[in-house]
């Protein structure tokens, strides 16, 4: 009990001091100056700009609570359940063994490129995929009903803060990391039966240079309301903060849009694509009739069960007549 | 004048005290000069120290692996007789083939005799059958097949059938006789209470008890010089080796000679030195320090017969040594696999680019050699492996995949090997990957040299825990 206790503050304060983490104290702080100049800009004054940037107003409503509540248990359920998953490194294992029967050409391209090439190659690959699969498996949360009753959870956020990241239910976040297991698993093995110990990947702070300079560059103000937006060309690339406030907003014209999480272009070519909107102030959540008690945990972990249950119940009624 | 004498007298005393005293604190316990215990000795022995049995068989096998690489590709009976004469027979006056004195680097010895006389190697091979090898043979039977093989082989090699017999030879010897004397023998069933008991001389008139003469011989047959824990591992490793640089941290004695009893470095001495230059380990000091304890623990006795409590503290020490002895074979078992699994698929690019590959093919028997004679002996120390061994038998195979996929399979009434269809070379290294993982999870190695997984798990842990559930 007093290792599980150890550990659970321990995986709960690195939330905030681990460079891996999208929370980490020096991104939330990049993301408040990048805030702070971007309101400084837009006409605000220095208090308002500063207040702003810092979300005073959201922190402490009741959406922003139910966030906190939300991390704070799923924390130790994921401390009981990670040891459980199939693990990145238990499917590199194996991909790496079965490529061995299924390719021979191994030697042919090995020691032929040299070492920088590789390593940029798997940094990029590994962000191009993870990133893919991310965009991919969120269009899917959102398309197929049982999975979408899952992430309403992170959509009925009414108030957005960068803890907001991780308002998710706990059976998305299981899908979540056997996804980011799946990735990573089949990139790592793949680079490392064709180039061996010459793959590697570029860092800073050991993180992935490419999601670094995402994180650096405001990641955590998707989350938020401030609505930070690009050029129309760089939008067509990167989702920018304004972006993905537009996938939060209970307007229905924005339903189904931006599910991208750090590039913009998987929506282009799904049609899912939508350019910021200055002009319009955003309101988020799930819809406009939105009950308060949809931030009561109750809701947010079983009212998924209930309504996959209930739409099962209906399908099979229908079904018997 | 006498008062300036006075003074200088007790300066250089004080020094001299000192200078003995700080020696005699940094210098480590050695392997030696331990007093005779045994009650009413009459004979003039100082110490009750003697392994030279066990030194022997070990240039006994240093020599026949010299040996085993001299075959010129025809029947050869002369060589044959010779090589037999170190296995088997317990010939006098046979010459020390290796190690032999070389510029910078002299041994004393030159012949066996001089270390102890009629001893072999087969009388002392492991009983049991050896399921790594075709054939349901004792360990003896199986040394006595290779040597055979060997001495009609091309320079120790069989390339039709991919065995490299000094390798296999050598490396099965240091396991089927040293490993599992000691740890199946010595200190194993010898240490019981009521067998060879530590209140009466080992044999009448021997200057060492029972218990003393029981440990001594397990020591011998790891091989390490008496100061080892005064070497570091490269210097140990170096001394095996014959290097120069290494002769004065070896000549203990300092007459310029290395003593081929106390001073050199063999057999699993050597590869727990190999494994512990990498860092990571510390097998050779481990195994070393329980040696002199345990030894002290019996000499501490004072020819007493040893209380439960003292036998069980030396059972403590004896279990030091099994396990962490066990583990040097197990680390070079996966350091083999993992460079046959290199080997076997540079040779598959090798065959596809139609290039020569005579060379690779040569380094590729030479490093199953060495895999197959260690995985060999990791089963000799009389502890059940099971299903790790049926796997690990398997996996390697009684040969390397050869250049057509076909394998050893057996050996037929007249002692010739029988090949079927294998697997192909890509495939072999797969096993080869699943040798390494067998091993890493059934044995606690630290070292694992050669590891062809530690880039997948290096790359995983470089990308993170995977414990955040951000969601977007």
């Amino acid at each position: 009990m007093t290792s599980f206790i150890s550990e659970y503050w321990s995986d709960l304060s690195e939330l905030f001091s681990n460079s891996q983490q999208r929370l980490y104290f020096g991104y939330l702080l990049c993301a408040l100056i990048i805030a702070f100049f971007w309101l400084i800009k837009s006409g605000e004054n220095v208090k308002g700009s500063l207040a702003k940037a810092a979300g005073m107003r959201q922190w402490l409503c009741r959406s922003a609570l139910a966030d906190y509540q939300l991390i704070i248990i799923n924390k130790a359920v994921f401390l009981l359940l990670i040891p459980l998953l199939v693990t990145k490194l238990s499917i590199a294992t194996a991909m790496f063994e079965l490529m061995h029967q299924g390719f021979s050409q191994r030697s042919s391209i090995d020691n032929e490129l040299p070492s920088w090439l590789i390593i940029s190659a798997f940094t990029l690959c590994i962000f191009l995929l993870d990133d893919l699969a991310r965009f991919y498996l969120h269009k899917l949360m959102h398309e197929i009903p049982w999975l979408w009753e899952f992430h309403k959870t992170h959509h009925s956020a009414t108030a957005m803060t960068p803890l907001t990241v991780l308002r998710t239910h706990p059976v998305e976040g299981l899908i979540f990391a056997l996804r980011s297991a799946f990735v990573q698993g089949l990139c790592i093995a793949v680079f490392i039966y064709f180039f061996a110990d010459k793959v590697d990947l570029y860092t800073v702070l050991e993180v992935n240079v490419l999601v670094f300079a995402f994180n650096v560059a405001g990641a955590n103000l998707r989350h938020s309301h401030v609505p930070i937006y690009y050029w129309r060309w760089l939008e067509t690339i990167i989702i920018s903060p304004a972006q993905h406030q537009i996938h939060h907003s209970i307007q229905p014209r924005h339903f189904n849009k931006n599910y991208g999480a750090i590039l913009a272009i998987w929506d282009k070519f799904c049609d899912s694509h939508c350019y910021s909107e200055p002009q319009h102030a955003l309101q988020f959540g799930l819809n406009r009739k939105q009950l308060r008690s949809e931030h009561h945990l109750y809701s947010l972990y079983f009212a998924a069960f209930a309504n996959i249950y209930a739409s099962c119940k209906r399908y099979f009624q229908r079904a018997s007549r | 004048m006498n008062l300036n004498k006075l003074t200088s007298a007790m300066a250089i005393a004080s020094f001299a005290t000192l200078a003995t005293f700080s020696t005699q604190t940094i210098s480590a316990p050695i392997y030696a000069d331990f007093p005779v215990t045994v009650k009413d000795y009459q004979g003039d022995k100082k110490t009750s120290v003697s392994y030279g049995g066990q030194i022997a068989r070990h240039v006994l096998h240093n020599s026949l692996k010299k040996l085993a690489g001299q075959g010129n590709g025809a029947a050869n009976p002369e060589l044959l007789a010779k090589m037999q004469s170190y296995f088997a027979n317990k010939d006098a006056n046979r010459a020390i083939l290796d190690p032999v004195s070389k510029e910078g680097f002299t041994v004393s010895e030159t012949d066996v005799d001089q270390l102890s006389k009629a001893k072999n190697l087969a009388g002392k091979a492991y009983k049991g059958a050896v399921n790594g090898w075709p054939g349901n043979m004792t360990a003896a039977e199986v040394l006595a097949f290779m040597v055979e093989k060997a001495s009609a082989a091309d320079a120790g090699f069989d390339f039709n059938n991919g065995m490299d017999y000094p390798q296999l030879i050598s490396k099965f010897t240091m396991g089927a006789v040293f490993y599992n004397q000691a740890v199946d023998s010595y200190l194993d069933e010898k240490l019981a209470g009521d067998v060879k008991p530590n209140d009466q001389p080992y044999k009448k008139g021997a200057p060492y008890t029972g218990k003393e003469h029981v440990w001594d011989e397990a020591f011998g047959y790891f091989g390490t010089p008496a100061n080892t824990l005064d070497l570091d591992a490269a210097t140990a490793h170096a001394i095996a080796k014959g290097k120069k640089e290494a002769l004065t941290a070896a000549d203990r004695n300092a007459n310029g000679k290395i003593d081929l009893a106390t001073e050199m470095t063999y057999a699993h001495a050597y590869y727990a030195a190999s494994t512990d230059k990498g860092g990571k380990t510390n097998y050779l000091q481990t195994i070393t320090k329980a040696f002199i304890d345990g030894r002290q623990l019996i000499t501490d006795a004072k020819g007493e017969k040893l209380s439960d409590a003292q036998r069980s503290q030396l059972l403590g020490h004896a279990d030091i040594i099994k396990t962490n002895w066990e583990l040097v074979i197990a680390e070079a078992t996966f350091k083999y696999a993992g460079s046959v699994y290199s080997d076997a698929l540079k040779l598959q690019a090798g065959i596809e680019k139609n290039q020569d590959v005579k060379a690779l093919f040569k380094k590729y028997i030479h490093h199953w050699g060495e895999l197959k004679g260690f995985s060999m002996s990791l089963q000799t120390s009389g502890k059940d492996l099971g299903g790790v061994a049926v796997s690990l038998n398997r996996l390697i195979g009684y040969s390397p995949v050869l250049l057509g996929n076909t394998q050893v399979t057996g050996i037929d009434a007249k002692g010739n090997y029988q090949q079927s269809s294998s697997v192909d070379l890509n495939e072999f290294a797969l096993q080869m990957l699943k040798v390494q993982q067998l091993l890493a999870d059934n044995f606690a190695l630290k070292a694992r040299a050669k590891d062809q997984l530690a880039n997948l798990s290096a790359l995983a842990a470089k990308l993170g825990s995977g414990k955040n559930t951000e969601n977007d």
